[in-house]
């Protein structure tokens, strides 16, 4: 027949399947990992940052990616945001690709495909990941899973399933990956058991918190605190992995890379036969101007008075913010330099390279600060010009060892067990105490008057619950800032507006923009669900409340 | 007795020339009447042949009107031939076969040729904007005229809408400017579909015919045309200099309650320092924008700098002969366009052989129309017009050595310097090589039966080395420098076999025709490219001078065509007209299941003005026809591979500058470096039971002539529904990836008018003029949409959708003017942002809240009606053409009010229209523009009324004046004729006062049009 033509450079459902090549499926799942982008970064920091406490946009000015401008002020938020759209069908995009290994290993027997039950539980460890960060930026989602038929998907409703009944399935992905994957990983780029636990653990430690339909916390649920305490237990004591003697060490690349900390990471990597190599294209634009572009995801200067410490090494938590740190008056925590850059500070540890207040694209909008933990050395070779961006090959973690301590302290400290999350905590500290070898200039001398007190109860602190929890919530802050996770906390603690309210107060002396912002309650917890995404399910979608 | 010695025959000689002229025209048919017995008359009009002493001449030439002489003895038979206007005797192509004119049932326009010729254009089809009724160009300025774009009837599709052309038989669907305008010798525009159905599943969106030129019987014909033209840039945005932007600067600063000097865009401001009543006393730059003093801060006009005053030539020379034995065509063609935008510049060699051979006595003809053509393209870089916008003024365009580049400094955009951009592309040309023609034989074994076989080709080679240059513009630099080659080709051959026959008996006259048709296309292509090349030199850079990363790609489509077809036509005593078509098309986008569609049609026409009571009462009427059509005509132009469920290895997964990559591959070993494992992706979900998307068309027409033609026109009205429109429809996103699913949905209709009207008139014998105008219009509708898609093309996502709408559609907010005084401000609905000197939104729900719900339809992208006007005179050896072209009623999307109005819509960074100087102030509160302001807090940049404007135009698009030198001067010369002209395009254009920007036609930031002026000479011999 004259008529039959085939594909070119594609191929038919009827020559992917079988043993030999499911491989590609999972592998692909993996790499949806990476495919995001600056204006829908899956490392979230429009939405976990700047929405909070912690950064500002950045940017040439407020125009410069409006949409994220308003997100920051919580003002002219609409469900028409192409950026969420964006976010939106891309994490759907990894969940159908996990959805599409599972069912073509669904196909092959453990015969066939010795590692069947291990790949499956990595797919359903990538898919429980996807929905997690879609849960905590929309609240309500459709869920979808292998079993579901094509013709389905537009009949699933994002409110067919409660609240909880999401965690719940996000949590049993997470379980049947514990339950199926190995202690000990053969490719460093996959999930193992601990990252599992982890991500279970984190999962109920959110699941913990119940809110209401106006999305107030009503209640912490105990049983579910008891999981993180003993999912963390799992990690904590019976896994490889444990702190990294230099905080820095999570943020550098090359060999620092899949360090002992790194539970789970993203495998970027350059020189590799693609175009620009497999970069972090979501964190770009964090590049400053002296060294590429575009000086986006500015520390606050809020948070940068958060490092500032006492006379006994512990946070200012009343007082913090009343001036700005001064690095020559004040003590503080060394992971300031480890997260914030400063004019006159070295730039990533570099003795020859100290950042400028030049470099900054707006200071007059947005200060003079930058972030480091997603940048690089410029000399590094991981460090590409994708112009006119920059993307660098460092990985990015996404789940920390540190991060499950004080997973676990918080579940103890609401559990009313704070004694024994103080140790966690102290822990973290002694850590950062610790982190100060890459941080003295050429001739020696230290950046800053680092000096990290330990919690000690009845000598330099009254450890009640009360307090534990306010040391958990800074510790929190100090260690990850800039990595995405502070407002979901704030949510998730049930005090996001009353924290980003206070901070307007204050910081709208030093950025005129925040001038009449303000969190609306029932509302700016999460993020509106796509408009186009109702517009698909012909109004079955449910818009989240307050939109 | 020997037979001959019964026929008397006698040699007859004489000259066919002219009215008002003793010219000989050459090439003129002599035939006696009722035999094949014939002869052409030579270079000098002059012919002598045996005829039958009782025999009638017939003198024939295209153009007048027939003539017939008897001999009745004469030796010598001079004749003065009329030119025809009634032109119903011209044959026109109508589709795989020729019609009198005067028989056409469908609606078929036939273009004069002269006057596309007359309006210089790479792009011939680019020149019949505003000719035809019923068919709308729209196009920029780019030299090659690629951008063009042709709409017949309307918007027929949701898909491709362009019309299928056929070059001497080959259909293609693009390229037309890689044709060379001067070999065109018929261009015939099938508009319904009872005309065009017989080109079946491509037919849809009309078809235009384009026959090339053949030799012509009698003698050797050398033509020689030339021009040469300067073009420029008359429209150029008006942007902000060095002190406007800083006034504005400063009072965006101050209206958002900012310390003014606290930018960082090199302004220092001496002001009062009084927010709440602020006055600027001086602005201040510094001497230098760099630490390194390398940018002295200038005051650079952009546009003046991205733009130049164009010259442009084009030489065209043609030979061509016929004979009793065959003809042949040859011709040579060389355009050169620059581009009024620095370095964009088209050329084109053309080169092509139409010949053909005469066996067997006429019985068998073979012969080729071929044509070699070379076209050669620098294009607009990306980011050029915008760029020219954007760049601050401060910014110089070279650094102060002269060789560096300026770039932005600070909280300047990321946007690259357009002169750079310019600069760094111009090696970057394109090679276009396209081979396009037929071979044909006809055989007419018996008397009126006629076989045909032709074997077409297109075959196109595309080539282009891309260098890409490292450098340091500003805080943008890259360093990486490399070289990209790509290749592709593209091979379709189309063969097809007619036959037809005529038959005529009494008053009847019929002819059949029955073919087969099969159509093949397969593009390949690929590309390499590798970085780090120590020298930058043209003559270095390729690929093996490289010494960095290398990478290539590359991919193949195919798809083919089966089609066989028939046609009947029938004429009753030239009063009664009837046509049927049938065609049957099968293509290998479609699945197994509904792999061939069938596509009818039929037509009726009645000559009116045959009719006894037309003849004996009204003679003035020299023409009067109905015409009536249905047709069904398909639409195959979807992906070649659409009914597949597909998976794809994307390693790398696309360019990631500015979208996310989709890629498969990754570092699971943790090496970050190296060959990465990589796996497969669902591309998309099959359907095996796609089917042709099929339009039904409806026409009803009339044609009129009155006192012998001298006024004439023809009015058209049509009625076409497309359905099952083929669509790729977005799809929810929770489906991830491989949604994409091609279906049969949508359906559409058009309906609409055309009308034709012209005056041909000559005062005294010197003075003739003709008026020609024409007029169309259209509504369109979507009348169905599937579920799944009925919120994409607009509307709130519920209740209020496309559906009864036009396509295209502006669904937005409606800008209800400015806050102007705090009362209006209280009174007014809540509106996150608001404020005085801001827009006010309806709220058009009134429920107190401006928000999503307060959208509708804004706009209508479709114009109400388009015209064109064609004027041209001659008097005594002067010529005039005079043309005029407009569209009443759209709505354009004027873009550059995002840039010219407001200074934080797009980003604050960038250099803005001169408009918003004008912008609201307390002082200034009768301006229209919004106050300006550092933050977009108002969510001005919204889709709103404000962008939305009336796009209605009418341009002079061509004026030409020529001088055709009398026969004493050119007889002197040797030459038949000699004409020299001068003429100007784009020199006047009417807007509409709602219109804010400069050229309504080009509303956004696509190739400017130039205004051009034209010196030609047309040199025959």
């Amino acid at each position: 027949n004259e008529l039959d033509m085939g594909p070119k450079a594609l191929l038919g459902d009827d020559q992917v399947g079988g043993a030999d090549n499911v491989d590609g499926f999972v592998t692909a799942a993996y790499s949806s990992l990476g495919n995001d982008h600056y204006d829908h970064p899956f490392s979230l920091w429009p939405f976990g940052n700047v929405r909070s406490d912690d950064a500002y946009k950045g940017g040439s000015g407020p125009a410069d990616i409006q949409d994220f401008h308003f997100i920051e002020t919580f003002s002219n938020v609409t469900p028409n945001f192409g950026e969420l759209d964006a976010l939106w069908y891309n994490y759907y995009i990894a969940i159908s690709r996990a959805n599409e290994a599972l069912n073509q290993l669904a196909l092959l027997s453990e015969e066939e495909y010795p590692e069947k039950k291990v790949r499956e539980g990595e797919m359903r460890f990538l898919r429980g990941y996807q929905y997690f960060q879609l849960k905590i930026m929309f609240k309500y989602i459709p869920y979808i899973d292998e079993t579901v038929p094509d013709s389905e998907y537009e009949n699933i409703s994002n409110v067919a399933l409660s609240n909880d009944e999401l965690w719940e399935k996000i949590a049993a992905d997470f379980q049947f990956a514990i339950d199926n994957l190995p202690v000990s990983k053969t490719d460093i780029g996959r999930a193992d058991k601990f990252a599992a636990q982890a991500m279970l653990a984190k999962t109920r430690l959110y699941q913990a918190y119940e809110q209401d339909d106006d999305n107030n916390v009503t209640n912490i649920n105990t049983g579910k605190l008891e999981e993180v305490v003993s999912l963390a237990n799992e990690v904590l004591n019976n896994s490889p992995y444990d702190l990294e003697a230099d905080f820095a060490y999570n943020f550098l690349p090359g060999d620092y890379e899949n360090g002992k900390e790194s539970i789970f990471a993203v495998q970027y990597s350059t020189d590799d036969g693609t175009m620009h190599g497999r970069l972090n294209f979501g964190d770009v634009l964090a590049v400053p101007m002296g060294l590429g572009c575009c000086d986006f995801h500015k520390p606050s200067q809020n948070l940068v008075n958060a490092y500032r410490t006492s006379a006994d090494g512990l946070p200012e938590f009343d007082t913090y913010n009343q001036s700005n740190l001064d690095f020559a008056a004040n003590n503080v925590d060394p992971r300031i330099d480890h997260t914030i850059a400063t004019p006159g500070h070295m730039w990533k540890y570099d003795q020859n390279l100290l950042y400028e207040e030049s470099w900054n694209r707006s200071p007059d909008v947005y200060g003079v600060h930058a972030s480091l933990k997603e940048n690089v050395s410029p000399d590094c070779p991981c460090f590409v010009n994708i112009d006119p961006f920059y993307g660098n090959s460092k990985n990015r973690i996404l789940v920390r060892y540190a991060d499950v301590m004080l997973w676990k302290a918080e579940a103890l400290i609401e559990l009313g067990r704070q004694a024994e999350a103080l140790e966690l905590i102290n822990r973290i500290r002694e850590r950062a105490q610790a982190s100060t070898e890459l941080l003295k200039f050429a001739n020696g001398s230290y950046m800053g008057n680092y000096l990290v007190g330990i919690y000690v109860d009845g000598v330099n602190c009254n450890w009640t619950q009360d307090f534990a929890r306010k040391a958990l919530r800074w510790e929190r802050r100090l260690e990850f800032a800039m990595e995405g996770s502070r407002y979901f906390d704030l949510v998730r603690w049930g005090i996001a507006k009353e924290t980003m309210d206070k901070y307007f107060m204050k910081e709208k002396e030093r950025i005129s923009y925040y001038e009449g912002s303000s969190v609306t309650k029932g509302r700016d917890e999460y993020l509106p669900i796509p408009q186009k995404q109702i517009n698909f399910s012909k109004g079955l979608y449910q818009q989240n409340v307050g939109y | 007795v020997p037979l001959h010695a019964l026929a008397q025959t006698i040699n007859v000689s004489g000259k066919v020339t002219m009215v008002n002229s003793d010219e000989g025209i050459p090439g003129v048919s002599v035939v006696e009447k009722g035999s094949v017995n014939g002869t052409v008359t030579d270079i000098n009009g002059q012919y002598t042949f045996e005829v039958s002493a009782t025999g009638t001449i017939q003198f024939s030439f295209v153009g007048f009107k027939t003539q017939e002489i008897p001999v009745n003895g004469l030796s010598s038979v001079n004749v003065v031939m009329e030119e025809d206007f009634q032109q119903l005797d011209q044959v026109v192509v109508t589709g795989y076969q020729s019609q009198r004119k005067a028989d056409l049932t469908g609606a078929v326009s036939v273009i004069d040729v002269d006057e596309i010729v007359s309006t210089p254009s790479a792009n011939p089809i680019k020149s019949l904007q505003g000719h035809v009724p019923g068919m709308f160009v729209t196009s920029d300025g780019s030299p090659s005229g690629s951008g063009t774009t042709i709409r017949i009837r309307g918007i027929g599709t949701l898909n491709n809408n362009d019309p299928l052309y056929v070059i001497d038989g080959v259909p293609t669907k693009a390229g037309m400017h890689e044709l060379n305008p001067n070999d065109i010798e018929s261009i015939q525009v099938l508009k319904d579909a009872s005309s065009a159905s017989i080109y079946g599943s491509r037919a849809a969106n009309g078809v235009i015919i384009v026959t090339t030129k053949k030799g012509k019987k009698g003698k050797i014909q050398v033509n020689l045309n030339a021009y040469s033209n300067i073009s420029w840039y008359d429209n150029k945005i008006d942007v902000m200099n060095a002190e406007q932007y800083g006034s504005a600067l400063w009072r965006s600063l101050v209206n958002t309650g900012t310390d003014p000097n606290s930018n960082n865009l090199s302004y220092q401001f001496d002001w009062n320092g009084d927010l709440a009543n602020p006055s600027l006393n001086k602005i201040l730059v510094p001497k230098f924008l760099d630490a390194n003093q390398t940018m002295k801060a200038s005051d650079t006009d952009w546009f003046d700098e991205v733009s130049q005053t164009s010259v442009s030539q084009s030489y065209d020379l043609s030979v061509s002969n016929g004979t009793d034995k065959g003809s042949y065509l040859f011709s040579l063609g060389y355009l050169d366009n620059q581009g009024i935008i620095k370095t964009t510049e088209f050329t084109r060699v053309s080169a092509r052989m139409n010949s053909n051979y005469e066996l067997a006595d006429g019985k068998v003809v073979i012969g080729e129309n071929f044509s070699f053509n070379q076209t050669n393209e620098v294009n607009i870089p990306g980011g050029v017009m915008d760029g020219a916008v954007r760049a601050v003024p401060l910014i110089p365009v070279h650094t102060v050595d002269g060789i560096g580049w300026g770039g932005p400094v600070g909280g300047m955009n990321d946007r690259q310097n357009p002169v750079r951009i310019l600069q760094n592309n111009k090696q970057n040309d394109y090679d276009y090589i396209r081979l396009f023609g037929n071979f044909f034989v006809d055989v007419e074994p018996v008397k009126n039966l006629k076989f045909r076989s032709s074997l077409g080709i297109d075959y196109g080679i595309y080539d282009a080395l891309n260098s890409q240059l490292s450098y340091s513009s500003g805080y943008l630099k890259n360093e990486t420098n490399m070289v990209t080659n790509n290749h592709s080709s593209n091979k379709k051959i189309v063969w097809s076999n007619t036959l037809s026959y005529e038959y005529e008996v009494d008053n009847h006259r019929f002819d059949i025709m029955a073919g087969s048709e099969f159509y093949k296309q397969k593009d390949e292509s690929f590309w390499a490219s590798a970085q780090d090349f120590a020298v930058e030199d043209e003559d270095y850079m390729y690929l093996d001078a490289a010494t960095g990363k290398k990478d290539n790609g590359g991919s193949a489509a195919e798809y083919a065509l089966m089609s066989y077809f028939g046609k009947m036509n029938y004429v009753y005593n030239d009063k009664y007209l009837a046509s049927a078509t049938l065609r049957y098309d099968g293509s290998s986008r479609f699945g197994n299941n509904n792999q061939y569609g069938l596509f009818p049609a039929f037509s009726v026409g009645w000559r009116i003005n045959q009719e006894d009571f037309i003849k004996d009462n009204l003679k003035s009427v020299s023409n009067l026809k109905l015409r009536f059509g249905w047709g069904k005509t398909g639409n195959q132009e979807i992906d070649n591979n659409a009914t597949y469920s597909l998976y794809q290895t994307n390693y790398g997964g696309g360019d990631p500058t500015w979208r996310s990559p989709n890629g498969t591959a990754y570092d699971m070993y943790g090496q970050g470096t190296g060959t990465l494992p990589s796996g497969y992706s669902v591309v998309q979900t099959g359907n095996d039971d796609l089917k042709w998307e099929t339009t039904i068309q409806t026409n009803l027409g009339i044609d009129f002539g009155l006192f012998d033609q001298k006024l004439f026109g023809g009015v058209d009205y049509f009625f076409k529904s497309t359905k099952d429109i083929l669509i790729l429809p977005g799809y929810i996103g929770a489906i991830g990836e491989g949604g994409s699913r091609w279906v049969n949905g949508a359906s559409m209709e058009n309906e609409g008018l055309e009308v034709l009207v012209g005056y041909r008139g000559s005062l005294k014998e010197e003075f003739k003029f003709e008026i020609a105008a024409n007029f169309a219009t259209y509504s369109n509708k979507i009348t169905k949409l599937p579920l799944a898609v009925v919120n994409d093309y607009g509307g709130n996502g519920s209740d209020d959708n496309i559906l009864n709408r036009p396509i295209n559609s502006m669904y937005g907010y409606v800008a209800d003017g400015l806050f102007r005084t705090q009362e209006e401000l209280d009174a007014s609905a809540e509106q996150p942002g608001k404020g005085l000197g801001r827009i006010r939104f309806a709220d058009l729900d009134n429920n107190g809240v401006v928000d999503d719900a307060d959208r509708t339809w804004i706009g209508n992208p479709h114009p109400d009606f388009t015209y064109g006007l064609n004027i041209s005179a001659e008097f005594k050896g002067f010529d005039l053409t005079m043309f005029f072209q407009g569209i009443a009623g759209i709505d354009v999307i004027n873009d550059m009010k995002r840039q010219g109005d407001f200074w934080s819509v797009d980003d604050a960074g960038s250099n803005k229209g001169t408009r918003l100087l004008n912008a609201w102030t307390p002082e200034n509160s009768n301006s229209s523009i919004p106050a300006l302001t550092n933050t977009d807090a108002n969510w001005e940049g919204r889709f709103s009324t404000y962008y939305v404007e009336n796009g209605g135009y009418m341009k002079l698009r061509t004026a030409q004046l020529g001088y055709s030198f009398p026969k004493s001067v050119i007889d002197r010369l040797k030459l038949s004729k000699l004409r020299l002209y001068v003429s100007g395009q784009n020199l006047w254009t009417i807007k509409s006062k709602k219109f804010t920007g400069l050229d309504p036609e080009n509303p956004s930031f696509g190739y400017p049009n130039p205004v051009m002026i034209t010196t030609g000479v047309n040199v025959a011999f």
